[in-house]
């Protein structure tokens, strides 16, 4: 079992109760989804595409009424308009600009249609970020992809946001842009500031994110601090071995083996406090000859859909 | 309120369709009167309508007008009717507009309100450059419609100019609310100033077929004419009055529905 987290409970920023979407009688796009991301955290929203996440974040900043459940944000129940969405900061399924605008203006309009007063936005420190140089004084439609998500995220920027909800912020990027993001959320994450981002990239959030919340097809998987679900103490292994029947009569009589499962070209073994060079022995012990052995962590089956194939058959 | 219709002005103001849709009301009455000038009409080819109007260049603009708000005035203000919401989802900029702390009746509101002003700001820059360019080509004098005894100083045109321009604008009012109304609903602001072309071209259509009877009344162009009578009459005909109330339940339902529509809006795009 993943240890508990003994640190205190936070406060929580984000948070999701038995959430669900049902766009049409066949489209259940969110469902029953509970989590909640706590003051602090870099949260990781992670599934296949498909599995819900953009419409969850929408729910969540009030783009999308939710059909069951509710959501809050910043301690206030989501509804369009909240006043608390001033203190998020938001890029929903890429960066859209009004295109004959220049980018500067964009955001100085953006900014100020809450009625804020320009003088009080971040504009340095976002632009810092956005890195966008002599280009902000350019119209957007000349932007190239990356450089739109870059003034995206500055403007995510410029209310110097408690939360941060992001949604892919690196899609379209090239790896040194990547890069620069990811050192991005750390820093903003040591600030102090609350991130929940979402990704197809389980390489993405391992790296970044202290939580993940794993979804597929609208339902929650997992979720957890990362270190407890991508431990091994859980783990599940792939095998290749010569007999396939013979292979799972061994594996039947060894202890701390769980499921066994067929797939195209060999078997996962889901094992309990046995290693693998112990597995690979009691194997062979048998008479059974192993021509490779993978780990598979739970976390990437969930992600690679597998998980809810399993719950369908 | 007033910050959030400055920034929807601004972006509004700069987009090329606003200017080149402006563009097009002004160009239009500059070259007809141009064509007229350089060929005038003779009243013995049975061209009346044109030979009056250029009796005087006060005359031109109510000419003009009653040309214009048939379908090029339609079409400019139902392209500014389907812009207002569906414009900005087209761009994807609607969900970030949303993620501002402000209620969306308050963004609905900003956005009517600067569709209604494109409106009226189109239909006056109309009679206005034909009021111009008619001046210039023909002169600005009074007229005297023998036919009706009725005489028109040079004030009377210019206040009936500005009735009868005020009239469409407000004629026109429910096929702006109703693309406004589309807007909401749709992610393609051609569809939705089409459905406003639509009302307004089958209105009409249906106008024109006289068994219909008293249904005829409740079409949104019926008196979408009305105010020609200002001109060879000198007071205001009935049909204005009716012209006036008519829109007033076609307005408010179409925007009660498009604010119902636009609150409970899944805003995907």
């Amino acid at each position: 079992m993943p240890e508990t987290d003994t640190r205190p409970p936070g406060d929580p920023v984000i948070e999701a109760r038995a959430l669900s979407k049902r766009f049409s009688a066949a489209v259940l796009a969110v469902d029953d989804l509970s989590f909640v991301v706590e003051r602090g955290q870099v949260c990781g929203m992670l599934g296949p595409n498909g599995a819900g996440k953009t419409t969850t974040l929408r729910m969540l900043v009030g783009l999308v009424r939710p059909t069951g459940g509710d959501a809050s944000l910043l301690g206030d129940r989501v509804r369009a308009g909240l006043p608390s969405l001033a203190r998020v900061g938001t890029l929903i399924e890429g960066a859209a600009f009004v295109p004959q605008l220049r980018g500067l203006t964009n955001l100085r309009l953006w900014w100020e249609s809450g009625g804020a007063h320009w003088e009080d936005a971040a504009v340095d420190d976002a632009l810092a970020v956005a890195g966008l140089g002599d280009a902000v004084h350019r119209k957007v439609k000349t932007y190239s992809h990356g450089m739109k998500q870059r003034l995206g995220i500055a403007r995510a920027l410029l209310g110097r946001p408690e939360a941060l909800v992001l949604d892919e912020p690196t899609t379209g990027l090239d790896p040194q842009e990547i890069r620069e993001v990811r050192r991005l959320l750390s820093r903003l994450a040591e600030q102090g500031a609350t991130i929940l981002l979402s990704s197809h990239l389980l390489s993405e959030v391992e790296q970044t994110c202290t939580h993940l919340v794993v979804m597929d097809r609208g339902r929650l998987v997992a979720a957890g601090p990362t270190a407890d679900l991508m431990g091994n103490a859980d783990a599940s292994v792939y095998l290749e071995v010569d007999d396939r029947d013979a292979a799972e009569r061994v594996l039947a009589s060894i202890a701390g083996v769980g499921q066994v499962q067929r797939e195209v070209g060999g078997l996962t073994v889901d094992v309990h406090g046995l290693t693998r060079p112990e597995l690979v022995a009691a194997l062979v012990h048998g008479g059974v000859g192993v021509q490779t052995i993978t780990a598979r962590r739970r976390l990437e089956d969930a992600f690679l859909g597998l998980v809810g194939e399993e719950h369908a058959r | 309120m007033i910050a959030l219709l400055r920034s929807e002005w601004a972006k509004t103001i700069r987009r090329p369709r606003t200017y080149v849709a402006l563009g097009f009301v002004m160009l239009i009455p500059a070259i007809v009167a141009l064509a007229l000038w350089a060929n005038p009409p003779d009243p013995g080819d049975g061209d009346r309508f044109f030979y009056t109007a250029t009796q005087t260049g006060l005359l031109f603009p109510a000419a003009m007008l009653r040309i214009m708000s048939r379908l090029v005035l339609v079409v400019v203000l139902a392209l500014f009717a389907g812009d207002a919401i569906a414009g900005e989802a087209s761009t994807g900029n609607l969900r970030y507009m949303l993620l501002r702390p402000l209620g969306r009746g308050r963004l609905l509101a900003a956005k009517l309100i600067i569709a209604a002003v494109l409106a009226v700001g189109a239909s006056v820059l109309l009679t206005a450059t034909a009021t111009v360019a008619g001046g210039l080509a023909f002169g600005f004098q009074p007229i005297e419609f023998e036919i009706f005894f009725v005489d028109q100083s040079v004030g009377n045109l210019i206040g009936h100019i500005g009735m009868a321009t005020a009239y469409v604008a407000w004629t026109l009012a429910t096929v702006v609310a109703f693309g406004f109304m589309i807007s909401t609903m749709t992610d393609s602001p051609a569809a939705a100033a089409g459905a406003a072309v639509g009302l307004g071209v089958t209105s009409q259509i249906l106008n024109e077929i006289e068994s219909l009877g008293s249904i005829r009344d409740y079409l949104p162009t019926r008196y979408l004419d009305a105010w020609e009578g200002l001109f060879w009459s000198n007071r205001i005909p009935d049909d204005m009055y009716s012209g006036l109330v008519l829109p007033i339940p076609w307005v408010l339902g179409f925007v009660a529905v498009a604010w119902w529509w636009f609150r409970r809006k899944d805003v995907l795009a």
